[in-house]
């Protein structure tokens, strides 16, 4: 599998420099205005200056800060009122209906109301980044509690367990694959929230970069910070692959193979 | 049958049946608000130190049985005694080794069979130690800290035999459990479980659908009747020389002779059981 996807590297680096060599020329030779598409040696060099200089650090800090806030809260809140729910079909039953209003809901009309109600802080960038985060894990959570196998809890409870130790010892390791299984999607729309908030109203954070650049006409500051968005979103994307390896190492590697 | 339960009720403990089945019936709901008896009015006693098999046709309801002498479902009449005392939650005293797979996929060999003392509040040094030696005596030495998925089917059973018998139950309860094993696998685990309850004495209960398997293994064979309303059509003492080994004890010529009337008996009804799913599988039921 790995050989598989190296194999596979010359021709993706291949493609890489074509497409930003035709870009650069294009720009170059005037085939295309690079007011409108900036040009690839300017961007690495506004990319090089910004880290040069630091000035892009306070930026990633606060959109990183956000993104792990979002992550954490909604994930926590997720797991809590997943778990809640699927032990308790009463509650689940009549608080259905609004969670499915509310999860229909198009997220990014509440990114305003947010700004508006928390301010331009990160405070409403994380509270949006939390509804988006929050019914993926919700959903998962009490899911995983509701499909857990019956046999598997009937076992634990002959060998002595109390409600509290299947919730320990079965339920929530069950609905882990489940929260796992979502990690790159919820952290993922964290991330979403940090940015789409950012962009709606900030004074600093990629977003606001972005935004910035777009509100000057600054093609190549755009450029720049989709650049640098997309690469530190690449590398939470490898670090949620990471730790989803290290919680899932008791699972076959089949199942992995089907994940990735 | 019932009443003689009744009567071994007065004597104290110490002499009572391990496990006691009075006039037992159990009904389920099932779809469109109709119920499906299960059994009906099912009687029978397992005294200590015995090995009981239970043979039935399919969907018999051997395993509805077993849940209830684990207090895993409750009787919808009768009454359910372990050691003479009335069963009104979980049976404490039964360990059960299910059909299926159901190791902890999570936790590793040895954690698995540490979960049973870890939840009776070992300490955990002496139930890592106990665990050891547990996974040591079902022939899994070295295979500690593998996970259920890197075992086969065969150990994944020698993993749950220890984690239902290191906490010490009277009586083990055991649903077809070596039904998905290869052959030379399953008469390996039967010898083995021989010489386990051999040597700690445990009463267990067997339900098999395999009648060879039954009598090789058992003291004593209660035959079930074709559900629904599956009842109790026979019991047959198995006099067969012990200690046996499950492949030369077949060649014995009292197993064909015992092997003929069990069969006679349960013929008739997997011809029945099987008539009734086909029957069904015509009306466009499932079967």
């Amino acid at each position: 599998m790995i050989s598989g996807r190296f194999r596979l590297l010359p021709y993706q680096a291949g493609l890489f420099v074509a497409l930003i060599a035709a870009w650069q020329i294009a720009t170059r030779w005037g085939w295309v205005d690079p007011f409108f598409f900036s040009r690839p040696s300017n961007i690495a060099a506004r990319i090089a200056e910004w880290f040069a200089t630091g000035s892009i650090y306070r930026h990633l800090w606060t959109t990183a800060l956000e993104t792990v806030l979002a992550f954490l809260i909604g994930a926590g809140l997720g797991v809590l009122l997943g778990f809640a729910f699927a032990r308790n079909p009463a509650l689940s039953g009549v608080f259905d209906p609004y969670l499915k209003i509310a999860n229909a809901l198009p997220r990014v009309v509440l990114a305003p109301i947010f700004t508006l109600w928390f301010g331009l802080g990160v405070l409403s960038k994380v509270a949006f980044g939390v509804t988006l985060v929050f019914f993926i894990v919700f959903f998962n959570t009490y899911q995983g509690i509701r499909e857990v196998d019956a046999n598997l809890l009937n076992n634990t409870r002959m060998l002595g367990a109390t409600e509290r130790d299947l919730i320990r010892h079965v339920l929530l390791p069950s609905a882990l694959v489940w929260i796992l299984s979502s990690l790159h999607t919820s952290v993922g729309l964290a991330l979403v929230g940090a940015v789409v908030g950012e962009y709606f109203g900030s004074a600093r954070g990629l977003g606001y970069v972005i935004a910035q650049a777009e509100g000057t006409f600054d093609t190549t500051g755009v450029f720049a910070g989709m650049t640098v968005l997309a690469a530190f979103t690449i590398a939470v994307d490898m670090l949620v692959t990471l730790v989803e390896r290290r919680l899932l190492a008791w699972k076959p590697a089949a199942a992995h193979a089907e994940r990735a | 049958m019932g009443r003689a339960v009744r009567d071994l009720e007065v004597a104290s403990d110490q002499t009572g049946p391990a496990l006691a089945l009075e006039e037992v019936s159990r009904q389920f709901a099932i779809a469109g608000g109709a119920t499906y008896q299960a059994l009906d009015r099912v009687s029978f006693a397992v005294a200590r130190g015995e090995f009981l098999a239970i043979v039935g046709p399919t969907g018999c309801g051997k395993s509805t049985i077993l849940s209830l002498a684990a207090g895993l479902l409750r009787p919808t009449s009768g009454r359910i005694l372990s050691f003479n005392a009335p069963l009104e939650r979980l049976n404490r005293q039964a360990a059960y080794l299910f059909q299926q797979d159901v190791l902890l996929p999570w936790k590793t060999a040895l954690e698995n069979v540490m979960l049973g003392p870890l939840l009776h509040r070992w300490p955990r040094g002496r139930a890592a130690e106990e665990a050891r030696r547990w996974l040591a005596r079902v022939g899994l030495a070295g295979f500690e800290d593998r996970f259920p998925h890197q075992l086969s089917g065969g150990m994944r059973k020698r993993v749950a035999l220890a984690q239902s018998l290191i906490v010490g139950p009277a009586i083990l309860l055991m649903d077809e459990p070596f039904s998905a094993l290869d052959v030379q696998t399953r008469e390996l685990m039967e010898n083995d479980l021989l010489t386990l309850w051999q040597e700690e004495r445990k009463t267990i209960v067997f339900v098999t659908h395999d009648l060879e398997e039954a009598i090789a293994l058992s003291d004593r064979v209660l035959v079930l009747a074709a559900g629904p309303g599956t009842r109790v059509i026979g019991t047959h003492a198995i006099t067969l020389p012990r200690p046996r080994d499950v492949t030369e004890v077949r060649l014995h010529p009292a197993f064909r002779e015992v092997y003929r009337t069990i069969w006679a008996q349960l013929r008739g009804e997997v011809l029945r059981a099987y008539a009734d799913q086909a029957g069904a599988r015509a009306r466009g039921g499932t079967a």
